[in-house]
C-alpha cells in the first residue's frame, strides 16, 4: 500500500508543469533597512513575467539575488526544481541584462558575445559557429567587429542579450532594460524582444517601473511596493481587477471614491448607492470600502439620454472641463455627491472640497473615445448623468500588507 | 568658470588680464622651472660634447645610472604587482580595519624622504630592531637590496593610489556580468578587471619609476653611498658636486632629467592610449 502511494507522487508532481524558476519567500534586509519581505512567485516555463514598482520597491534586489549576486537573509530561489541559493551567480546559469549593458568595453561585439564560450574553454570553430548564428538572430552580423562604445544604445541591447543566450541561460533577467533608450526606440525594441523570447522560449524576469511597458511585455504583471508583491496576473486581471487601491492607481488612472456596504450588495456613496452585485458581497454590512472604476470604464450622457443596459448607474454631476488629448477627450466632472454626517462609528465619507465658490460634490475623471465625443458632444457646464460598466469595491487601506492584522476580511 | 569667461568675451575693448596675467606666469616660471632645466644642458655641452661623453661613460656614473634604473625597475615592478593586489583586496571586500590598511599603506607619502631612510635604518640596520638577528652576510643595509626597500618604502603610496582610485570608480556591472556570464574569479580579473586596469598600471608604474630613480633622501641613508657598488645616479650628482667636479655630475644630471621628460611626455600626450581611448 505504501510502496503504492510512494509510486503513485511522483507521476501526480510530473503532471503539473513545474515552475522554471520559483522564489519562496525572500526576505532581505540593508543595515538593518527591509528592502525585501517575503516575497514569493513562480515564472513559468517560457513565460515573461514582469516586476513592477516605484524607485526603490526592490525591483533590482531581487533581481540580483536570483541571479546570485545578492544572498536573502531567508527565503530560497529554485531554479528548474534546484535550489540555488546556495550557488555562486557563476554556476547558476542565469543571463542578466543589465540597465548599463555592461558590454566589456575592449572586446569587440564578437568577443563579448563569445565570453561565455570561451571562458568554457570551447572550440574555436564551435564558438565562432554560435557566435555567427546569435549575431544573426539579434541583427548584428555586420556590427560583428565592433566595439560597444561604437554601437547605439539598442545595438548595445541587443549584443548584451546575445552574450547570455550564448551560453543558453536557464532564464534571463532584464533590468529596466529600456531604461537608457528614448521613447520611440523602446516601444519597437520591447516588440521585437518579445518576439525574440518567443522564439527561443526561455523563461524571462523583466523589471520596469513603466506600467505601459509592463502591460506589453508581461504574460503576468507582479507589483511590488516597498519590497511586498501586492497582487500577481495577467495584464488584464492586475489592470482590470486590480485587489489593492495601489495596484489601481499605479497602473493607470483610477477614480476611488469612499463608500460603505449597504444591505443587498449596494455601496452607499454619500447620496447615492450603486448596485454593486458580486463586488459588494465580499463585504460586511457597514464596512468602509473604495469604489474604484478606470477613467474609461464611465459612460455619460445627459439627464434622461439613454445609457447602455449593462452599465451600473453612478450618479449625476456637472462637466467642470474638457481636454482634448489626441486620441481621446478627457472630462473632468463633479459628482453631486453630498456626504452625509457619519454614523456613529464610521469614518468620515467624504473629503468635502468646499472651493471659494463653494461647490460640493466629488470630481472625477473620465475618458471618451474620439468616436464617442463626436457623437454626443458635450459642453463645459452641461449636467450629466454616469454609469460604470466595470468597476471594483476595495477594502478601504490603499496595500496587501494592511490587510493583514486587521478585524476586517475581505473574504466574509 | 564658463560663465566668467563667456561673460568677458561680451566685455568690448581692451582687456588687460590675458597679456598681464600671461606675461606674470611665464615671468615666474622662467627662474623657477625653465632657467634651471636650461642651465643643465647649456653647461652640460659648453666644453664640448666630447667631454660631456667622457664624463657620463665614466665607471662610475655608469654604473651609478644602471644601479637607478634597475633599483627603480624593480621596485616599479613590486608595486605594481602588490599595488594591484593591495588595491583589489581593499577595494572588493569590506572587513574590519580597512580604512586603518588604507591609511597606513598610504602614510608613507606625507612623511620626508629621509626619515622613511632613518626609520628603514632603525629596523634593518646592523643594531636595528630586526636586523640584529640577521647575520653578518645577510645585512640587508647598504646592499642595493635597500635601495629597493626604500624606494619601495616611499613610492608605493603612488601606486596604489592611481590603482585603487580606479578599482574604486570602476562599474561593478561588468564583474557582475561576467560573473553570472560563468566566469571565475581569476577569469573575471583576468579577461575583464586587468584590461580596464591598463592605464592605471601604466600611470602608477610610470609615477613610481619616475619617483624612484630620482629618490635621494631616503637612498642616502640606507644605501652607504659607496661609488661603483651602492651609489646611485642622485647620489653621484651629489658626491660629484661635492667633489667639485661639476662637470661629471651635469652629465649624470642630464640624463636623468631626459628620463624626467620622456616620462612626462608619455604621461601627458599618451594619456587617450593609455585610457585606451
Ligand atoms: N547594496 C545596497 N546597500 C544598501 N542599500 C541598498 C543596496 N541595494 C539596494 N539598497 C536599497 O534597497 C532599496 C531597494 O533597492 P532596489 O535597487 O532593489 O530598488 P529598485 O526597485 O530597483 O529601484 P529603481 O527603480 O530605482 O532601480 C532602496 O531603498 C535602496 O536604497
Ligand atoms: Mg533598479
Amino acid at each position: 500500500m505504501l510502496a503504492e502511494r510512494l509510486e503513485d507522487e511522483p507521476d501526480t508532481a510530473r503532471d503539473a508543469p513545474a515552475p522554471a524558476a520559483s522564489v519562496r519567500s525572500l526576505s532581505k534586509s540593508f543595515k538593518g533597512v527591509r528592502v525585501l519581505e517575503d516575497v514569493s512567485f513562480d515564472v513559468a516555463e517560457g513565460e515573461a513575467l514582469v516586476l513592477l514598482g516605484a524607485s526603490g520597491s526592490g525591483k533590482t534586489t531581487i533581481l540580483r539575488v536570483i541571479a546570485g549576486l545578492e544572498r536573502p537573509d531567508t527565503g530560497n530561489v529554485v531554479l528548474h526544481g534546484r535550489d540555488v541559493t546556495e550557488l555562486p551567480a557563476r554556476e547558476r546559469g542565469v543571463g542578466v541584462i543589465f540597465q548599463s549593458y555592461a558590454l566589456f568595453p575592449r572586446m569587440t561585439v564578437e568577443q563579448n558575445v563569445g565570453y561565455g564560450l570561451r571562458i568554457r574553454g570551447r572550440k574555436r570553430r564551435e564558438r565562432r559557429e554560435k557566435v555567427e548564428s546569435l549575431l544573426e538572430l539579434v541583427h548584428l552580423l555586420d556590427q560583428r567587429k565592433k566595439l560597444p562604445s561604437q554601437l547605439s544604445g539598442g545595438q548595445q541591447q541587443r549584443v548584451a542579450i546575445a552574450r547570455t543566450l550564448a551560453y543558453e541561460p536557464q532564464m534571463l533577467l532584464f533590468d529596466e532594460p529600456f531604461g537608457a533608450l528614448d521613447a520611440q526606440i523602446r516601444v519597437r525594441l520591447r516588440r521585437e524582444i518579445r518576439a525574440l523570447l518567443r522564439d527561443i522560449n526561455v523563461p524571462a524576469l523583466f523589471i520596469t517601473h513603466d506600467q505601459e511597458e509592463a502591460l506589453e511585455l508581461g504574460d503576468r504583471i507582479a507589483v511590488l511596493h516597498q519590497g511586498h508583491l501586492e497582487q500577481i496576473g495577467t495584464p488584464q486581471e492586475v489592470y482590470n481587477r486590480p485587489e489593492t487601491e495601489y495596484v489601481a492607481t499605479f497602473l493607470g488612472a483610477a477614480n476611488l471614491l469612499l463608500g460603505v456596504v449597504a444591505r443587498d450588495n449596494r455601496v452607499e456613496l454619500g447620496t447615492v448607492a450603486v448596485e454593486a452585485g458580486a463586488e459588494a458581497a465580499r463585504f460586511h454590512v457597514g464596512q468602509p470600502v473604495k469604489l474604484v472604476f478606470r477613467p474609461e470604464d464611465v459612460r455619460v450622457s445627459r439627464p434622461g439620454g439613454e445609457l447602455p443596459a449593462d452599465c451600473n448607474p453612478l450618479a449625476n454631476g456637472v462637466v467642470e472641463e474638457k481636454h482634448f488629448v489626441g486620441a481621446y477627450e478627457r472630462l473632468n466632472i463633479r459628482l453631486d455627491l453630498v456626504a452625509r454626517a457619519p454614523r456613529p462609528g464610521e469614518p468620515p465619507l467624504y473629503e468635502i472640497s468646499e472651493t471659494p465658490e463653494r461647490r460640493l460634490g466629488v470630481p472625477v475623471i473620465i475618458t471618451r473615445t474620439k468616436s464617442e465625443a463626436s457623437a454626443k458632444p458635450l459642453r463645459v457646464g452641461e449636467r450629466v448623468t454616469l454609469c460604470l460598466t466595470t468597476f471594483r469595491v476595495l477594502p478601504n487601506f490603499p496595500l496587501a500588507s494592511e490587510r493583514g492584522g486587521r478585524v476586517l476580511d475581505t473574504q466574509k | 568658470m564658463s560663465t566668467a569667461i563667456s561673460a568677458m568675451r561680451h566685455v568690448r575693448g581692451f582687456d588687460p588680464t590675458k597679456p598681464f596675467g600671461l606675461g606674470m606666469v611665464i615671468l615666474l616660471m622662467l627662474p623657477l622651472v625653465l632657467l634651471p632645466l636650461a642651465s643643465i644642458f647649456i653647461f652640460g655641452t659648453s666644453s664640448g660634447l666630447r667631454s660631456f661623453w667622457a664624463a657620463l661613460t665614466a665607471p662610475d656614473a655608469v654604473f651609478a645610472l644602471k644601479l637607478s634604473v634597475v633599483t627603480s625597475f624593480y621596485a616599479t615592478l613590486f608595486n605594481v604587482l602588490f599595488g594591484l593586489l593591495a588595491a583589489y583586496v581593499l577595494s572588493r571586500y569590506t572587513f574590519f580595519g580597512r580604512t586603518a590598511i588604507i591609511v597606513t599603506i598610504s602614510l608613507p607619502t606625507a612623511i620626508p624622504t629621509a626619515v622613511a631612510g632613518f626609520a628603514l635604518l632603525l629596523l634593518w640596520g646592523k643594531y636595528g630592531m630586526i636586523g640584529r638577528f640577521i647575520s653578518e652576510d645577510h645585512q640587508l643595509m647598504f646592499t642595493p637590496y635597500a635601495i629597493i626597500l626604500a624606494n619601495i618604502f616611499v613610492t608605493f603610496p603612488l601606486a596604489f593610489g592611481v590603482l585603487m582610485s580606479v578599482f574604486e570608480t570602476m562599474d561593478k556591472s561588468l564583474e557582475e556580468a561576467s560573473a553570472t556570464i560563468g566566469a571565475t574569479r581569476w577569469q573575471t580579473f583576468w579577461h575583464v578587471t586587468l584590461p580596464s586596469l591598463r592605464g592605471a598600471i601604466v600611470t602608477g608604474a610610470l609615477l613610481t619609476f619616475a619617483r624612484a630613480i630620482g629618490e635621494f633622501g631616503s637612498t642616502i641613508l640606507v644605501s652607504g653611498n659607496l661609488a661603483g657598488s651602492t651609489q646611485t645616479a642622485p647620489l653621484y650628482i651629489f658626491a660629484k658636486f661635492n667633489e667639485g667636479q661639476v662637470e661629471a655630475a651635469n652629465a649624470v644630471a642630464i640624463i636623468l632629467a631626459l628620463f624626467s621628460f620622456a616620462i612626462f611626455s608619455i604621461l601627458f600626450f599618451a594619456r587617450d592610449w593609455i585610457e585606451g581611448k
